[in-house]
């Protein structure tokens, strides 16, 4: 399944948290102009490496869809960044 | 055959049990049936999920904590991405290699070998303890 939300938050020392929530699909929807070109320009360079176009979707269709339950916490002293994605 | 199982069907040979009491009492042994010597070979394939990283250590005199976890879904799909490089990019990372004095062959690597590296990764547990730092690398 495609990640539906993507949230970060940065808490830094003297400010305030940020909190971000960015729901995948609207943005992806929103952005599908530069998707498209991006797809394209992927199939092209598969095609001057001689790599299968079709192969090569359908593996960065896995790896997106496995993406949701992607945890990623760092934090240093009173610095921290926090990534999931769902 | 085992010894009880044996003498199941010998009393079904000898017409003592009907063959309905046979399956039974066959299926009831089953069920009872101890597991495996190795519980590791028991276990179901692909329970666990995730792979964790967990590092704990003190840098510049301020705790630093990492937690990282990685769907073992992702780590398959990225092992498809090695059958996606171009055998010449596998060269010039060979030559890369040698030069920096390890002799490995990436052309060698196949996408099934590291597929099953990902499948036996949720026996693996690997934990480094030193005085700073203490890291922790599990799959669950």
């Amino acid at each position: 399944m495609m990640p539906q939300l993507v949230t970060v938050r940065v808490k830094r020392p003297d400010r305030r948290p940020i909190r971000i929530w960015v729901p995948v699909l609207p943005v992806v929807l929103v952005l599908s102009p530069v998707v498209v070109l991006a797809v394209l320009g992927g199939a092209v360079a598969c095609l001057v490496y001689s790599v299968s176009v079709v192969q090569a979707l359908g593996t960065g269709w896995r790896i997106v869809s496995a993406l949701p339950g992607t945890w990623l916490d760092v934090e240093q002293g009173r610095t921290a960044v926090l990534v999931t994605i769902r | 055959m085992n010894e009880q199982r044996k003498d199941i069907l010998d009393m079904l040979a000898e017409g003592k049990i009907t063959a309905e009491e046979a399956e039974q009492l066959i299926a009831a042994l089953e069920r009872d049936q101890p597991p495996a010597a190795s519980s590791l070979d028991v276990r179901p394939k692909g329970k666990a999920k995730y792979l964790r990283v967990m590092v704990d250590a003190l840098e510049n005199d301020e705790p630093t904590r990492v937690n990282v976890r990685v769907p073992l879904q992702l780590l398959r799909a990225g092992v498809r991405l090695a059958a996606l490089i171009p055998p010449q990019a596998l060269g010039k990372a060979n030559a890369e290699l040698s030069k920096s004095g390890v002799p490995f062959d990436l052309t060698q690597l196949k996408p099934e070998q590291l597929e099953a590296l990902v499948e036996h990764l949720d026996e693996m547990t690997v934990e480094v303890d030193a005085p700073d730092a203490k890291v922790r690398v599990f799959c669950e």
